[in-house]
């Protein structure tokens, strides 16, 4: 708890990733992780019970998490969204590792972040969208509060086929803390919403009430805002949304009452009482968030998240069982379409938690075999690897279907190896001998490195060295050679003279190689100086060295 | 490309000590000769400019290293640093033949099948035309797995990425000879 309560307050003070990160490896505090999750992209619940958190508190907490971090971060606001409900069903353990591990490196990629998140934890943990019945009518007032919406949508729509191994990469940078804040402060302002969760019991809505009394009217639409509440004081950050907001949290925090704290205590030991029954709390909370958190129904998850982080305010006693059993009512509740939805992605298609698997999440009216499944991902990576495919093949990028994509791949991938043959037959036609035009090959070199017209008599002092023994008629070839500014060309330079240096016996071809390289050289040069085009080259000793063949 | 400019020198670099030591050896070829000797030290260089982190690198360099005129070559080219490819060669050939006669197997039995299945009633429309795509998609992944080196023992997943390395290293070969070649033929 103690380890909860400092990350709560690491995350209020919206520290680095790394320090959310540190958050949610705290067991106890699977609101935590939400909360970071949401603030901060922070991994869910890093090995403690992620599941039994979303069955009970989880549910609470990710709300709360969502709820401030879409108040506190408008372009995050979807991503939050989705994390807390990800949050909240996704509790798998693993799924909270990978996903804080991924918040982690990309705590700043922000929307698909939060999207990866709740799908992995939605994945894991798709029983049932308790979470949307009740968010339901509540969230899509809230939700009109984000600001990105319209973005949001997109991204719920692009992460409807989310793959699981890229949640990592999603994990999305939340301003938990502020988010947190915002909640904190529209949890005591929603009132209304409390008397849904009045059957509930949550206790520490009230609490947080007398709070938040200060909090914009547009966070009393939250009905998870409660939860928000609870994640507020978890997650630091109140830096956008408003000061209030973290007021309230702060407020909540220091338990302006016994309330405030309780709520907070009320969270945390939630969570660790899910945390400590996970498979009981999986079983419960686990599900309904899992159902929530399907692609298509993000948002009602999104307010699922809300309303369960509402009730996972409860006391600690009741948290961790009640909390659950608030779900499942609050899931009973408000059925109807919510849990239609969630009802087609439930637990077939959702994996058991386990660490450093990929979870995918069925699609709504797929089949949910595991083979299907495993099917579609494979599909989906050859995709996108034909997508990059399409960027670097040219004339690809209006084709669609594999057929004819790899059609042009291989006519491609045949040109490209007879053009090689070509020119290797082209260069064998230049001179008797293979080490051709080095000169010129450095001064290639030098030219594509730098440009530089000083560069092409470039030849490194090394070489001077290692010639002088064998060139002697030919001292002046070196002395013009100016110091080359390339560093590979110096190495290639240092290699080919001692190349040179070690071939005792090639004085023959030295003597046979200081004219042409003299030619070389003077042609070079001239060439540097002057634009040549390699096509033109090509074209017109194109007939001959075909010919020579 | 400016992207690929490291690369670029890194394969002439590799490319052009190949050929010197290969040109000291020999001091008459015939044309024919000479263009194999400059096109195998150019794959070599290529492929051993990716250090052995790609399979068709590690593929084309054991499949140069298996033929015992080209693995002097070779061995020239790569200097001490054949002595790490060598060990996952061995290893690779092993496996490859192993795998190949596997994928043999399989193939026939996958033909047997077909032809059993062509005789069948006619599937409906939607299968056939699915099939007919499938079937295009399969022949196009085998051509494809020929041109890459090493690439008859790779998955698809594999393969593409695989070609895409290829695709990559191809282009930088290409032009660098390319203006390896302008520079020679524009003295004369």
């Amino acid at each position: 708890m103690d380890k909860g309560e400092k990350d709560k307050y690491e995350l209020e003070n919206r520290n680095e990733n790394s320090i959310n990160y540190q958050a949610p490896v705290m067991s106890s505090d699977w609101q935590f992780g939400g909360a970071n999750l949401t603030s901060a992209g922070m991994s869910l619940v890093p090995s403690g019970n992620p599941l039994a958190l979303g069955s009970s508190c989880a549910s609470a907490s990710v709300a709360d998490s969502f709820g401030s971090n879409l108040w506190e971060h408008p372009s995050n606001s979807q991503n939050l969204g989705f994390c807390g409900i990800n949050v909240q069903n996704g509790a798998s353990s693993s799924n909270a590792m990978g996903i804080g591990k991924s918040t982690l490196t990309s705590l700043r990629s922000g929307v698909d972040r939060p999207f990866d998140m709740g799908w992995n934890a939605a994945s894991s943990m798709l029983k049932g969208g308790f979470f949307l019945p009740n968010t339901t009518g509540i969230l899509p007032q809230s939700l009109s509060q984000f600001p990105a919406d319209s973005s949001f949508i997109e991204r719920a729509a692009r992460f409807s086929s989310f793959n699981g191994g890229n949640f990592g990469d999603m994990v999305s940078p939340f301003g938990m803390p502020e988010s947190m804040g915002l909640y904190t402060g529209g949890m005591g302002l929603m009132r209304g919403p409390e008397d849904m969760f009045a059957a509930n019991g949550m206790k520490s809505v009230s609490g947080v009430e007398s709070q938040k009394s200060k909090l914009n009217v547009t966070e009393a639409t939250r009905d998870a805002c409660l939860q928000v509440e609870n994640r507020a004081k978890k997650s630091p950050g109140n830096d956008r949304r408003s000061g209030s907001l973290f007021r309230a949290n702060e407020e909540a925090k220091q338990g302006a009452g016994g309330s405030g704290n309780e709520s907070d205590e009320a969270e945390f030991s939630g969570h660790d009482g899910g945390q400590d029954e996970p498979p009981s709390l999986d079983g419960a909370g686990g599900e309904p968030s899992a159902k929530g958190l399907s692609s298509k129904k993000r948002k009602r998850s999104l307010q699922d998240a809300e309303i369960d982080q509402a009730k996972g305010g409860q006391p600690p006693t009741e948290a961790a069982k009640d909390g659950a059993e608030n779900q499942h009512k609050g899931e009973q509740k408000q059925t109807t379409s919510v849990n239609k939805t969630t009802g087609k992605q439930v637990s077939p298609a959702s994996h058991p938690p386990k660490e450093e698997y990929i979870h995918v999440r069925a699609r709504r009216g797929q089949a949910t075999n595991s083979h299907s499944l495993a099917e579609r991902v494979r599909r989906e990576k050859i995709s996108e690897r034909m997508k990059f495919l399409q960027d670097i093949v040219p004339g690809c990028s209006k084709v669609t279907g594999k057929a004819v994509m790899l059609d042009e791949i291989i006519n491609y991938v045949q040109s490209l190896q007879r053009q090689v043959e070509f020119l290797s037959m082209k260069l064998a036609t230049v001179n008797p001998r293979l080490d051709f035009n080095i000169e010129g090959l450095l001064a290639k070199d030098i030219i594509q490195s730098r440009a530089g017209p000083s560069s092409t008599l470039g030849f490194s002092p090394d070489l001077s060295v290692g010639y002088p023994a064998l060139h002697p008629s030919q001292p002046g070839l070196f002395q013009a050679a100016l110091p080359v500014t390339g560093s590979n060309t110096d190495v290639i330079r240092r290699s080919l003279s001692s190349q040179f240096t070690s071939m005792t016996g090639g004085l023959k071809e030295s003597n046979q190689l200081s004219n042409p390289w003299e030619d070389e050289l003077h042609n070079v040069v001239q060439m540097n100086y002057g634009t040549s085009a390699p096509s033109d080259d090509l074209n017109v000793n194109g007939p001959q060295p075909s010919g020579n063949t | 490309m400016c992207p690929h400019t490291s690369l670029k020198q890194q394969f002439l670099k590799k490319w052009i000590m190949g050929l010197q030591r290969c040109s000291f050896s020999k001091k008459n070829m015939s044309i024919l000769e000479r263009k194999k000797t400059i096109k195998l030290s150019a794959d070599i260089a290529m492929a051993s400019a990716r250090n052995g982190t790609t399979r068709w690198s590690r593929a084309l360099i054991s499949n140069a290293s298996k033929d015992g005129s080209d693995n002097r070559l070779v061995q020239q080219i790569l200097g001490p640093d054949s002595n790490t490819p060598a060990v996952a060669t061995t290893t690779n050939k092993a496996r490859t033949r192993r795998a190949s006669v596997c994928k043999k197997i399989v193939k026939r039995s996958h033909q047997i099948r077909r032809r059993r299945r062509k005789c069948v009633a006619a599937a409906p429309v939607k299968a056939v035309t699915s099939s007919i795509s499938k079937h295009l998609v399969r022949k196009r992944t085998q051509v494809l797995k020929t041109l890459i080196p090493g690439g008859e023992f790779m998955d698809e997943i594999c393969l593409i990425e695989e070609t895409l390395d290829y695709i990559t290293s191809l282009r930088v070969q290409v032009d660098v000879m390319r203006s390896v070649a302008s520079a020679c033929f524009s003295q004369s």
